[in-house]
């Protein structure tokens, strides 16, 4: 399991510009940045190999933060790469609530971030269809 | 036979100046003798050593206590009360400063009169019981409804209980039915014009011919514009539940203030600061005696809204004293679409949901001619878990009790910590960009 950094923020502009300033001279780099989006407000999904370090950052200059579990499963770069997670989630029976991906290195790694109900089933599913679940993004 | 002229009480109407003073007299000592009757003045009097008996002439007012709204909050249900409960019949609320609202009562009596002061008011205007009335104000507790209805029908007009909202019908109703007075606050009656025109429609062949607008205030030019698109005239009313409801005061058709009925009311005119009356003429806040009221007969009412006595004499040759236009309050009251709200009951809601901070703004603004009304509200931070679904039913939940507090909806917004304007010294919670 990992930690997404996740900031709650009013809906209007400078949003993105304040959460982008603090991390950039905080030293902290962004793998992936989401936006989930409520209508008069929304929240910031980030995943960066410093979750502590963001989360610190971003409380320490007033933003709203909080830590929020998802599991973190590395798929190869190519067609069909997400093919094996998928079907192995499909016949497991398991429902996802939030579900983005990331490449890490073009035409190699990518990464699928999932969350759903049972994250721990989620893992174990993936392991089972021989993918490798990441504890950490060094 | 009853003629229209007894259906409205009229030998009160048209009383000179000393049989208004004398009668005053009278009615004034009646009403302190009854409402000694009650816990709540028994108390006063006595705490103060006032003895109903030394009240005699109107000057006499002034040995007596004022009454507020905190008085009528602490005397809920039903401590001002002087009669047995079986002889009311009828119980109005309205807005108090904390949850509970204030409660006045009514005996058979009492919905008379009040029924006798609204077709007066209604009479006054030239409306007779050949017009068509549609009363498009709320009813259940607020007094608009059923006091304005009571008083259509008594003067025989073919009274409409239409209530608010729903504007495809009200216009529907004013065509199918040819109506020509209507009742309705002045930003909805308003609001209905912008409507038929944004639809293309024009509000002059309605043949509405009277509109009586009250419940909030407005100026002289929104009547204005409001005669110029209807084609009707606009009279200004108005009331305060404390006091009956509508009815209380009313244009005459010179339309040169409302003549307040003052064989049913005794008016004083005081400085907020220091209690004292006004010179004449000069702006103050309204305070109000009934003199006619049985079942909760109320002395000296502080009812904040502040305005001036006209000086002059009426040209329809009425004697009743006329009230400018009101200018304010002398309290935090605001009023939303003819509503009154306490910022303090909105307070309470905000301060029983842990999940907010303490910090939260009520933003008061215009859309269209309605007013809107935004609450805005901090997260505290340690409530953020991630998700975004609790925010959305916490702040759902929210709304719906703070509905439930003021009685129309309201928009909730929820804020960042900290990004709502922190004030040093007293907070000013609310923003009125109307």
């Amino acid at each position: 399991m990992y930690n997404e950094v996740r900031v709650f923020v009013e809906n209007k502009p400078g949003k993105l510009s304040q959460v982008s300033d603090i991390l950039g001279s905080a030293g902290v780099d962004i793998i992936n940045l989401e936006l989930a989006d409520d209508g008069q407000f929304g929240v910031f999904k980030i995943l960066t190999a410093e979750p502590d370090k963001a989360k610190q950052a971003l409380s320490a200059a007033g933003m709203t933060t909080a830590f929020s579990k998802v599991a973190i499963i590395e798929i190869a770069d190519q067609p069909g790469g997400l093919v094996r997670l998928a079907d192995a989630l499909r016949d497991a029976n398991i429902g996802l609530t939030d579900a983005y991906g990331c490449i890490l290195e073009r035409g190699k790694r990518a990464i699928f971030v999932v969350k759903g109900e049972n994250l721990e089933a989620i893992e174990s599913t993936a392991r089972a269809a021989g993918l490798k679940v990441l504890d950490s993004l060094e | 036979m009853k003629t229209v002229v007894d259906k409205v009480g009229s030998r009160f109407e048209w009383m000179s100046r000393d049989e208004i003073t004398e009668f005053q007299g009278a009615a004034l000592r009646t009403s302190v003798a009854r409402a000694a009757r009650s816990p709540h003045y028994s108390a006063k009097f006595d705490e103060l050593g006032i003895d109903p008996n030394d009240i005699r002439l109107t000057k006499d007012i002034t040995r007596l206590p004022f009454t507020t709204k905190e008085d009528l909050r602490l005397s809920y249900p039903d401590k001002m009360l002087t009669v047995d409960r079986e002889q009311v019949v009828r119980l109005h609320t309205s807005s108090g400063t904390t949850g509970k609202p204030t409660a006045i009562m009514h005996t058979q009596q009492d919905i008379d009169c009040w029924a006798e002061l609204m077709a007066r008011c209604l009479a006054m205007t030239g409306a007779t019981s050949q017009d068509v009335f549609q009363n498009m104000s709320g009813y259940g507790m607020f007094t608009g409804g059923l006091g304005l209805h009571y008083g259509a029908e008594r003067l025989g007009m073919l009274v409409i209980p239409a209530g608010p909202g729903q504007t495809a019908r009200q216009i529907m109703l004013i065509r199918d039915f040819g109506v020509t007075c209507i009742h309705s606050t002045p930003s909805y009656f308003m609001h209905v014009a912008e409507k038929m025109i944004q639809d293309g429609d024009d509000p002059k062949p309605l043949g509405i011919e009277r509109a009586f607008c009250g419940a909030e205030p407005y100026t002289e030019e929104l009547r204005a514009k409001l005669q110029d698109l209807y084609g009707c005239r606009v009279y200004n009313s108005y009331g305060l539940s404390e006091m009956m409801g509508p009815g209380v005061a009313f244009e005459c058709t010179y339309q040169d203030g409302m003549h307040v009925w003052e064989d049913a009311y005794l008016v004083e005119i005081i400085d907020p600061e220091t209690l004292e009356p006004v010179k004449e003429g000069a702006v103050g806040e309204l305070v109000m005696t009934t003199l006619r009221r049985e079942a909760m007969p109320i002395i000296r009412y502080r009812t904040r809204d502040l305005t001036s006595i006209l000086g002059g004499e009426c040209r329809c040759g009425r004697k009743h004293a006329r009230m400018a236009r009101f200018v304010g309050r002398s309290d935090d009251m605001l009023i939303v679409g003819g509503v009154n709200v306490f910022p303090s009951q909105i307070e309470e809601v905000i301060m029983r949901n842990d999940w907010l901070g303490g910090n939260y703004v009520i933003q008061l603004a215009k859309q269209g001619a309605l007013d809107k009304m935004t609450v805005k509200v901090e997260i505290a931070q340690a409530v953020f878990d991630g998700s975004l679904d609790n925010i959305r039913t916490k702040r759902d939940e929210l709304a719906n009790q703070v509905k439930d507090q003021v009685g129309f909806t309201v928009n909730v917004e929820v804020v960042e910590p900290g990004s709502l304007p922190a004030s040093e010294g007293k907070a000013k919670r609310v923003m009125d960009e109307r």
